[in-house]
Parts: structure tokens; sequence; C-alpha cells
């Protein structure tokens, strides 16, 4: 199981809660989230641990630490993962060469995703965590409009 | 047509596209002027964030996973999941004299309806104020053109000099008037009519007014031909409290460009206590933790950091000028409130308005006792300084004194003096508005009153007196005046012409 789809099924379990998360509840989870890293990166096994134990014990607000945790993992998960996104599908040649690019700019552990969106027109833009790397027709034309 | 071809072959060889790199955030929530962003992991503090349908944002709040942003314009497109993105900007306004005579709103676009503002030069909205170095004390009057605003508590160019007040004491009057004045003095100097004048450019920033009472200054402005020479910032009540607590700031920029290229200029900020409140909303919508009276801890800096922005530059410095009128509106005359005390004590200085004083009649209704220049006495022009010197201390003492010869009508001849003395400076003092006095007659009458020839006038003629003998200066003595003038100083040549033209008018009034 991913760490992703261990984080959904958390979500699952967790009623929703419109409360904002109360401070105490925040401390805790990154208390979680600080030691949920085994050189420096995410480990699944001491997640579920940590998830298992917080579950068993229910100490105070442990709903809203749980919430909290599984949004700090949802955060830090969406930093290694990319998007990659062109209006029409990219072939197999090329997709391995943007990956390799990308792994060796980033590193080997990210979680690549391909997607197609005509709305680009042409080109492609990739998205790793807050980054956006825009190279598509779209943008171009909004650039030249800027411009003009 | 050949060159507009070649115009369009260099443009379109000018354009260039790249792949761009940028930050970006999706919106978690939004509300109220304001929307939680996740992501944006390379915002800066007050940086522009650009949302997909052209409306832009100001990071805020910098937190461990999200950022806090206040929307600039129309909201309700915002959705949950919005993509936005960093720009590298922060908010700038343009700046410059294309500004002049035009209505703006807090981000310096025209509202006026007079076509696009022609400016190039934009300056950001926050700004560190000057340094020690660049600065140098008040030298330089600011011609209030009101009588007991020159005579007791001169203001200089680079001071902030606070105007407080309960509602409708005629707080945006004294601020209105001052400008109007300028404009008289910018217009007179370009005319060669005085020399020596350096131009003094008015800004004037209205924060959660009604429109209408924008509207009404704008009018009188433009009716006294005062708006060639002003700049009006507009965020009245219906706008949003971010372009509410934006619009001071904005203010100062377009300020500061005149005070940076040499010039000088005057801002009047009215009101702050709205602009407080303002900032209190905004902050208390952000979930920042909120103090006394439900403003956030930084109230205080909010309005230090824009009136510090008001300075005297050193001649090497350019020697431009940025005075600043604040206005804080009290409740019940309360000047111990939270925000009046904080303007207070940042402020150098403050012309107090009294209710009571005011539906006496007593117009401009300025309280001496508690209104203080703690500056502008170094700037006070020669002349009115010889005739004024003592005003403050008469009418000071005739206050007290009232009170004590309400209990009995016997009084030693010393008192009476003094009771009579005062109660003749109090009419003296009286000023329609909008009309705004020049110095030389300001020194005339002054001059008059210190000389005691007023005393034989009964309390109730002393306004109709001071009227025609400022008709017979006018009218009659033109030299008189325009010696004064040139003098700004009151040498025994200057005091023997007033003397005579004095007493000579004496000699055909009748009360």
């Amino acid at each position: 199981m991913t760490i992703n789809e261990s984080a959904k099924k958390l979500h699952g379990r967790l009623p929703h809660r419109v409360m904002r998360t109360a401070k105490e509840a925040r401390k805790v989870s990154r208390q979680l989230f600080r030691e949920s890293f085994r050189d420096g990166k995410l480990d699944e096994e001491r997640i579920t641990q940590m998830v298992q134990s917080v579950l068993a014990n229910k100490p105070r607000h442990y709903v809203d630490v749980l919430q909290d945790y599984q949004r700090l993992l949802r955060l830090e998960q969406e930093k290694r993962h990319a998007v990659i996104e062109s209006a029409s599908p990219l072939n197999r040649s090329v997709g391995d060469q943007v990956v390799n690019n990308l792994k060796s700019r980033y590193g080997d552990d990210l979680n690549i995703e391909f997607r197609t969106n005509p709305e680009l027109l042409g080109g492609m833009r990739i998205k790793i965590g807050d980054d956006v790397w825009d190279g598509s027709v779209r943008n171009r034309l909004r650039q030249l409009q800027e411009q003009i | 047509m050949n060159t507009i071809l070649q115009e369009l072959e260099t443009t379109i060889s000018g354009l260039k596209t790249d792949t761009s790199r940028s930050n970006v955030g999706t919106v978690r929530e939004c509300g109220d002027g304001v929307a939680k962003i996740e992501g944006l992991s390379d915002v800066m503090l007050n940086e522009m964030i650009e949302f997909p349908s052209g409306l832009y944002g100001i990071a805020l709040n910098l937190e461990e996973t999200e950022v806090g942003a206040i929307l600039l314009g129309d909201f309700t497109e915002v959705r949950e999941g919005t993509e936005v993105r960093t720009t590298g900007r922060l908010l700038s306004v343009p700046v410059g004299k294309e500004l002049l005579g035009r209505v703006v709103n807090a981000l310096g676009q025209p509202i006026d309806e007079k076509g696009p503002i022609k400016s190039d030069k934009t300056y950001p909205v926050e700004k560190i104020a000057p340094g020690i170095i660049k600065r140098k004390s008040v030298s330089v009057p600011v011609q209030t053109g009101i009588l007991p605003i020159d005579a007791m508590i001169p203001i200089g160019r680079g001071q902030r000099e606070l105007i407080i007040g309960d509602r409708a004491t005629g707080k945006t009057t004294i601020a209105i008037d001052t400008i109007i004045n300028q404009a008289r003095l910018n217009k007179a100097a370009e005319d060669g009519k005085i020399k020596n004048h350096t131009p003094l450019y008015c800004i004037y920033v209205g924060v959660g007014q009604k429109n209408m009472s924008i509207a009404r200054t704008v009018d009188i402005l433009e009716k006294a031909g005062a708006m060639p020479y002003t700049i009006v910032v507009s965020a009245p009540a219906s706008e949003s409290a971010t372009n509410q607590y934006l619009a001071p700031y904005a203010g100062a920029a377009m300020g500061e460009w005149f005070m940076d290229n040499g010039m000088d200029a005057l801002i009047v900020y009215d009101d702050l206590t709205k602009h407080a409140a303002a900032y209190r909303q905004v902050s208390l919508v952000l979930k920042r933790p909120s103090g006394r009276e439900a403003y956030p801890g930084d109230v205080f800096y909010l309005h230090s950091r824009l009136l510090e922005r008001a300075a005297r530059l050193s001649k090497e410095a350019g020697g431009g000028s940025l005075t600043a009128l604040p206005v804080i509106e009290t409740q019940a005359g309360d000047v111990s409130a939270y925000i009046p005390t904080n303007v207070i004590s940042i402020t150098d200085g403050q012309i107090f308005l009294e209710t009571d004083l005011f539906y006496q009649g007593v117009r401009p209704a300025i309280s001496v006792g508690i209104s203080v220049s703690r500056v502008g006495s170094a700037a006070q022009i020669k002349a009115v300084k010889q005739v004024a010197g003592s005003t403050k201390l008469d009418l000071a003492q005739f206050r007290d004194l009232q009170a004590f010869a309400q209990f009995g009508s016997d009084v030693d001849p010393g008192t009476r003096k003094k009771l009579d003395r005062g109660s003749r400076i109090v009419e003296l003092f009286k000023q329609a508005q909008y009309n705004p006095y020049p110095v030389e007659q300001e020194v005339a009458i002054l001059f008059a009153m210190q000389k005691g020839y007023f005393d034989d006038v009964p309390v109730d003629k002393v306004k109709d007196c001071q009227n025609k003998l400022v008709e017979y200066f006018t009218t009659r003595k033109e030299d008189v005046l325009a010696l004064i003038l040139d003098k700004l100083t009151i040498d025994k040549e200057v005091e023997e012409k007033l003397h005579s033209a004095v007493k000579d008018f004496k000699g055909f009034y009748k009360p």
C-alpha cells in the first residue's frame, strides 16, 4: 500500500469536522510528521505504526491530530509529485526523456503522473510540488498578450 | 503604410516567449476578501499573487503550510481549488505629476472618467521611510490660511500634525482649507505674484467615508480651483476593507514621488480611525490574534510606518518634503481611546477641535489649551511670530479667567483687560470655511490685535471691523501688504506703515 493510499484510507475513517484544528492538535500532528521520516524520506512503516498507535490510544483531539497529520503528509507527498501535462498524449521516447531529465534534477523518488489537457494547445506544462515549468502554447500566447 | 508595417515588424521581432518558471498554490478557502492558499512556497511577504481571472492579491500571512492573502477587487470568481501564482512584484501605484487633478482608487486607477493616467512611473505602496541621514529639521512653513493655526499652532513642511475631534466639528474643513490655500499660493507663485515660493502639491486620501462626502470634497476643490494641484485617493465605505487599508499607503507613495524629486507635498489622511477599523477587519478575517478593542497587535506599527514616511529631506537628498495631516475622529471628546493616543504619540502635535466651541459659534472650533505643534514654530514666518508670540498665552489666560469671572462682576482692571482682550481674540479667530487668509493679511490683523486697535470695538462688532480692515488693506493699502510679503518680518519701516494704516482706518470706522 502506498502512502497516498494509506492516507486516503485514513481520511475515510475520520468523521468530517468543520471545526478548525485545535492548536494542541496541530502541535502533536507536527510532532508525528517530524517522526515520519527516515533518511530524509517519508517512511510508510513508521507512518502506519504511528497512526495505529494514535487510533489505539485515542489521545485528546485525536481526530483533529490525524486530520492535520494527513494534510501534512499530503502536502509532503505533493512536493514529490510531478504532473506532466501535454495537449496530446506523449509518445514513449519523449515521455522517458522528460522523466529522466526530471529525475536527474529532482531525485529518483519522484512520483510521476502524465495528463492530457487540450487547453494547453501545444507544448508541455510540468508541475512539481509548487513549481511549474510552463512551455505550453497557451502560456506563450499569454506572455505575448502581456507584452503587447 | 510602409512605416506601419515596419513598426509592426520591429514590435513582433522584439516579442519573446519562453518556458516560464513560476511558483503556484491552490486556494483552500476564500471569503470576506481574504483567501487561504496552500503551496506558494517561494512567496515573499507583501508580494502580489495573480489569480486566473486577472485578479490580484497580496500575501500578508506566511504560515508553515499556507499563505493568507487579501484580494484586491472582485473576489466572487475565486473558488476553492483555484490555482494562483506568484508574480515576484510588490504592489505599486502610478506616481507623478500626471496624477494631479485626478481622482483615483487605492490602486491608482482613475475613477473620475477623465481617461487613463499617462504616467509611466510607479512606486511601491509599502516603502521604508527615509532614514536619519537623509532628513533635516522642519524649516519652511505650510501656510494653512487659517488664522488661529498659523498664529498659534504653526505647521512646517515635513511635519505630521494630527487633526482630532468628534464627528462634525470641522476636521475635514481644516484640511480642505489648507489644500485650497496651497492652490492659491501655487497659482500666485506661477503668476509671479509671490517670490521664492516652492509649490506645495496636495494629496487627499478619503478612507471609509461616504461616497457623497468624497464627491462633495472634490466639488469644493474643483470650485476653488485647487484640483490642478491636488490628487484625490478615494476608498469609500463601499469599497472592500482591503482597499481601505491600502489607500493611505498608496497616497503616501504618490506623495513620496514629489518628495524624492525635490518637491514639496502635503497629504491628508481622512481618517485614520476608519483605516484602523478596516485593518482590524482584515486582521480578524486572517485570524490574527486580536488585542485591545479587537485591534491586532501591530495597529501601532500600521500608523507609525505610514506617518514616518512624512519627512523633510536634506539638501543632499534632494530637499523635498512630505507633510502629513492625519485626521482622527474621537467619541465624545475622548482623546484617551486606543487609536487617538497611538496617533497622538506618533505625530508632531495635534489640532484638537471641540464640539462645545463649535456649537458656541467658535469656528474653527480649535481648543487652544490642548492643541500643540511640537516643531512648527521653527518654521513660522518671522512676521507672524512677532505679532502672534503671546497670543496663545493670552487666550489660555482668558479661558482660565473666564471661568472665575462668571461668578462675579467685580474684577480688577488688569483681569478685566485680559478678559476684554481674550474675548476679542476669540472673535478675530472665527473664520468662515473655505476662506483662507493670505499671510500678509494675517500679519495685518494680528498686528492690529496685538497693538490693541480692536480694544475699543464692541465684541459683537469685532468681526465686522476685522473684515472692513482687511478690505481697507486690500483696496487702499496694497503697498503695505506687498511690503510685508516682501520682507516677511516687521521692521521699523513696516511697523510705522502698519500703525499709520490702521490708525487711518480707525479714523473713519464707525462700529
